[in-house]
C-alpha cells in the first residue's frame, strides 16, 4: 500500500484509567466520560485536531476501550473517516516476539512507531484525552517550525503559589527551555506543562528507541523523554497558551469544568471561536420538551430531554427526564437519566442511565472556601437511587 | 427486505404557501429539528428498504443539502442506497402533472431493480411506521395494491385527497378522490405497496393515454373496472398530514402533546435527521419556558409558551414568543413579541416589534426577512 506523506500526525493518549474519577470510570475510559450535555472528553482534542487541519490521528486505547472504540467508530463525526489518514484506534496488541500492555506514555508511542512511520511525518503531536480546552495546534506547529525546535511543549501560566503542583518549564527569554522540573518545591517559573508536545519525528523516534533500551526507565514523556532530550542538548521550546484549559481528572474538576460553561460570561465558551465547533457523535433524539410549570434558569439542556421540574445552574445531557416538582441545582446530569417527581439533586454528578426515584435527595446546597472542599455527590452509571433515599454530600455510589 | 422505495418530494408544494418558495415540501422544517422527508425516509430505512428513489421537480437544492450522503439513515451504501430523480434525468420525461406521470422519471430505477415490491410514498405525512408489517400484510392479502390509511379523520365535511371505505372484515368496498368522506371512512396516507412488475406495466399502459393521477387514474379506475384488487392497511399510530399551511401549524402544535410525541418519536421505528453540531440549548437567567419543543443550539432568555423552537434560535430578554413556530437561526430581539406566527429560517424580529397572526391564519414570515 502506498502512503502519502503527512506533515504532522497526532497521537492521542486515551488509555488512562482515570481512577480519581472513581465510579465514573469504573467501566469506561476517561476520554469517553460525558461532558457538557452532549460531548465526551475526547471530543475536545479530536475537534481541535480537525479544526487545526490535522487529518491523521492515532488514538491509543488500553483501559476499558469498548465504549470509546464504539464512540470513535469510523471517525465520521469529526470528518476523520478518510481513506488515507483519518482516525485509527491503536490498542496494544500481541507480537511474535514480545507482547506488552502500554507501560507508559512513551512506551505507548514506541509500540506504534510503525503506524507513524508509514506517514513519514515531519512532526508528531502528542496529546492526551483528559483535558477540556479549545486550541489551534496549527499555531503551535508554526511556532515549532519558526524556532526550528526539536521539541515544543505547550505551557500555560499558573499562579506562582500553585506552581509546585505542576511540571514546570524554566525558560530563557526567547522561550527556549533550559530546565524541566516535576513538581518543584521552589518553582523558578509558573509555566506549567499541558502535556501537549510536538516533536520532530526523527528525533522522537530515536529517543523512544533509546528509552526502550533503558530497563530503569518509566517510559514516560515527562519523566524520561523530555529530560533526556534536554540533557542531550536538543532545542526545546515552550509555547505559551493563554486560553481556557482544564484537567478533568478529578470529580471536583470535572464538575467545575461543566459549571464553567454556565453564566452570562462563561469561563469556557463551548460555542467555539471563529466558526470552529466542537464536534461530537450525535444520536437520533427528538427536540427537547419543556413543560408548563417547569423552571429552567442559567442552564444547558440538550435534545431528547423532557423537563417538568426545576433546573438551576446545571448541565442536563441528552435524553433526560426531570419530573414534576423535582429540582436539579448546581449539578451535572449525564445522558439518559430519569429524575422522578419530587426528587432533589444538588451539587452532584449523575452518570448515564441512572434513575433517581421519587422524593430521593442527592447531595445538598453548600458553600465552600475552595473547589477541593466542595462535597460533590456522584451516582455511578445505571444506578437506581430508591424512593425517598438520601445520598449525602460527597457520597459516591 | 425485498422492497424498493419511491418518494415524491414536490407533489404538495403548491399548497404550502411561502414555505415552499425556496424548498420542496419534503424539506419543510417540522418539529424543531426535522424536515418532512425525515419521517418517510426513516420509516423506509428502518424497515430495511435499501434502495430508494426520490422524485424531485424543482427547488430541490435544500433537499439534497439536507440528505447529503444519507449516512444518518445508514443509506450511504455501495450498492443501491438513495438516488435523486429530477426531471429530464433519464430522457423519459420532463415536468409532470401527477405522481403517475412522475413515475416515468423513475422507470430506469424501477426496471433496474430486483425487488419484488415497491413502496410509493408522499413525503408530507409525519408518522413512525414499520413498512415490514405493511408488506407482510400486503403479501398475505393477495391484493394488487395496498393503501396505508388512517381511520378516525373523516367528518363528512373536510375534503379528503383519497378516501377509502372498508367493511367489517377490512375488505375495501369503495374509494373516492377529493371527497368529503363520511365518518368511518379512512384517509389514504399517500403510501402504497405494489408489485414492481405490475407497477411498470401499469405505467406503460396508463401514462401514454394521458393519465397522470396515481390514486384516481390507476388505483380507483383499476378498482372500479375490476382490474385491480385493493387492500387497506389501517395505521394505528399518530399520523399528521401537512397538506396546507394551517395543517402544518396545527400539526407542529400537536407535537406539544406527549401522546403524539410518543407515537412519532418512540413509535414503530426511530426517526433520523441530518446531524448538525450544535451546543445544547442555553437557558438564561430570565428565561421562562412553558409547553415548548426546543431544539439544540438556542439561546433563550425571554418568555416562551406553546411554541416549536428550531435550532440556533435566539430569544432575547423581555421578548415574548407564544403559539408560534420559529425556524432555525431566527432572532427575537429585546421587547419584541410574536403570537400565532410562523417564522421561516433566519428571520429577525427587531426590538419592540409585535407580530400577531391568528390560529386560523398564522402569520408567515418568509426566509431571511427582517421585520
Amino acid at each position: 500500500m502506498y502512503f502519502l506523506k503527512k506533515r504532522c500526525v497526532a497521537m492521542l493518549l486515551a488509555g488512562g484509567q482515570g481512577s480519581r474519577l472513581k465510579v465514573l470510570t469504573e467501566n469506561t475510559a476517561k476520554p469517553a466520560v460525558p461532558f457538557g450535555g452532549k460531548y465526551r472528553i475526547i471530543d475536545f482534542p479530536l475537534s481541535n485536531c480537525v479544526n487545526s487541519h490535522i487529518d491523521t490521528v492515532g488514538v491509543l486505547t488500553q483501559y476499558q476501550p469498548l465504549e470509546l472504540n464504539e464512540y470513535i467508530g469510523n471517525g465520521q463525526p469529526w470528518d476523520l473517516n478518510s481513506s488515507h489518514g483519518g482516525v485509527t484506534v491503536l490498542p496494544p496488541y500481541a507480537r511474535s516476539k514480545k507482547s506488552d500492555w502500554y507501560k507508559g506514555t512513551a512506551n505507548a508511542i514506541y509500540q506504534n512507531i510503525p503506524f507513524i512511520a508509514r506517514y513519514q511525518p515531519d512532526d508528531v503531536l502528542i496529546l492526551s484525552g483528559d483535558h477540556i480546552y479549545e486550541m489551534d495546534y496549527a499555531r503551535m506547529l508554526r511556532f515549532h517550525k519558526q524556532m526550528d525546535a526539536d521539541c515544543t511543549i505547550a505551557v500555560r501560566p499558573v499562579p506562582m503559589e500553585e506552581a509546585s503542583r505542576f511540571g514546570i518549564m524554566n525558560t530563557k527569554e526567547d522561550g527556549s527551555i533550559f530546565e524541566f522540573e516535576e513538581k518543584p518545591k521552589k518553582p523558578k517559573s509558573n509555566k506549567a506543562s499541558m502535556g501537549i508536545y510536538i516533536f520532530k519525528w526523527d528525533i522522537l523516534r530515536r529517543f523512544l528507541e533509546e528509552d526502550e533500551e533503558d530497563p530503569k526507565s518509566d517510559n514516560d514523556f515527562g519523566k524520561n523523554i523530555i529530560p533526556n532530550l534536554l540533557n542531550a542538548g536538543h532545542k526545546l521550546y515552550a509555547y505559551e497558551f493563554n486560553g481556557y484549559w482544564k484537567d478533568v481528572g478529578t470529580i471536583n474538576s470535572l464538575w467545575e469544568a461543566n459549571m464553567d460553561l454556565l453564566g452570562d460570561e462563561p469561563e469556557f465558551n463551548i460555542y467555539g471561536t471563529g466558526g470552529k465547533k466542537i464536534y461530537a457523535r450525535n444520536y437520533a433524539m427528538p427536540s427537547a420538551f419543556i413543560a408548563k410549570g417547569s423552571e429552567i434558569c442559567d442552564s444547558f439542556v440538550a435534545e431528547g430531554c423532557e423537563v417538568y421540574g426545576a433546573v438551576k445552574h446545571s448541565v442536563i445531557s441528552s435524553g433526560c427526564i426531570i419530573g414534576k416538582g423535582a429540582e436539579v441545582k448546581d449539578s451535572v446530569i449525564m445522558p439518559g437519566v430519569v429524575i422522578e417527581p419530587g426528587a432533589t439533586v444538588d451539587h452532584a454528578i449523575i452518570a448515564e442511565g441512572c434513575v433517581i426515584k421519587a422524593g430521593a435527595k442527592v447531595g445538598a446546597d453548600q458553600q465552600a472556601e475552595s473547589l477541593e472542599a466542595l462535597k460533590i455527590s456522584v451516582i455511578g452509571k445505571d444506578v437506581t437511587v430508591p424512593e425517598g433515599a438520601v445520598i449525602e454530600p460527597g457520597e459516591i455510589i | 427486505m425485498e422492497t424498493m422505495g419511491i418518494i415524491f418530494s414536490n407533489i404538495y408544494d403548491s399548497m404550502m404557501g411561502k414555505l415552499t418558495n425556496i424548498r420542496t415540501s419534503a424539506s419543510i422544517p417540522v418539529g424543531g429539528r426535522y424536515r418532512q422527508i425525515d419521517f418517510i425516509l426513516s420509516n423506509m430505512a428502518n424497515s430495511g428498504v435499501r434502495h430508494i428513489g426520490i422524485i424531485t421537480k424543482y427547488n430541490y437544492q435544500s433537499l439534497m443539502d439536507h440528505l447529503g450522503s444519507c449516512q444518518e439513515w445508514d443509506l450511504q451504501l455501495n450498492t443501491n442506497g438513495v438516488v435523486f430523480l429530477p426531471p429530464y434525468a433519464t430522457g423519459h420525461t420532463g415536468i409532470y402533472r401527477g405522481k403517475l406521470e412522475a413515475l416515468q422519471t423513475a422507470m430506469p430505477v424501477l426496471e433496474g431493480g430486483e425487488q419484488e415490491y415497491v413502496i410509493l410514498a408522499d413525503s408530507n405525512v409525519m408518522c413512525a411506521l414499520d413498512f415490514r408489517k405493511v408488506v407482510e400484510q400486503h403479501v398475505k392479502s393477495g391484493c394488487d395494491v395496498t393503501v396505508v390509511a388512517k381511520g378516525g379523520l373523516c367528518d363528512g365535511k373536510t375534503v379528503q385527497h383519497f378516501a377509502l371505505r372498508t367493511d367489517e372484515s377490512g375488505r375495501t368496498v369503495d374509494m373516492a378522490v377529493e371527497y368529503a368522506a363520511p365518518v368511518g371512512d379512512l384517509v389514504g396516507m399517500g403510501m402504497f405497496v405494489i408489485s414492481r412488475k405490475l407497477l411498470i406495466a401499469a405505467i406503460k399502459e396508463t401514462v401514454p393515454h394521458g393519465k397522470y393521477h396515481l390514486e384516481r387514474d390507476l388505483i380507483m379506475e383499476g378498482y372500479n373496472k375490476g382490474a385491480l384488487t385493493v387492500n387497506v392497511y389501517p395505521f394505528e399510530g399518530a399520523a399528521l398530514f401537512n397538506q396546507s399551511v394551517k395543517a402544518y401549524y396545527d400539526n407542529n402544535m400537536a407535537m406539544l402533546d406527549s401522546e403524539t410525541r410518543k407515537s412519532l418519536f418512540r413509535g414503530e421505528v426511530p426517526i433520523y435527521t441530518k446531524v448538525r453540531d450544535e451546543v445544547p440549548t442555553r437557558y438564561g437567567k430570565g428565561a421562562e419556558v412553558a409547553n415548548c419543543i426546543v431544539a439544540d443550539g438556542c439561546r433563550l432568555s425571554g418568555k416562551l409558551s406553546s411554541s416549536v423552537i428550531f435550532r440556533e434560535v435566539k430569544v432575547e430578554e423581555g421578548a415574548e414568543v407564544a403559539d408560534s413556530i420559529v425556524m432555525q437561526g431566527c432572532t427575537i430581539e429585546k421587547g419584541a413579541s410574536i403570537r400565532y406566527a410562523i417564522l421561516d429560517k433566519n428571520v429577525t424580529v427587531s426590538a419592540g416589534t409585535k407580530l400577531l397572526g391568528s390560529p386560523e391564519e398564522p402569520l408567515v414570515i418568509g426566509k431571511g426577512a427582517a421585520v
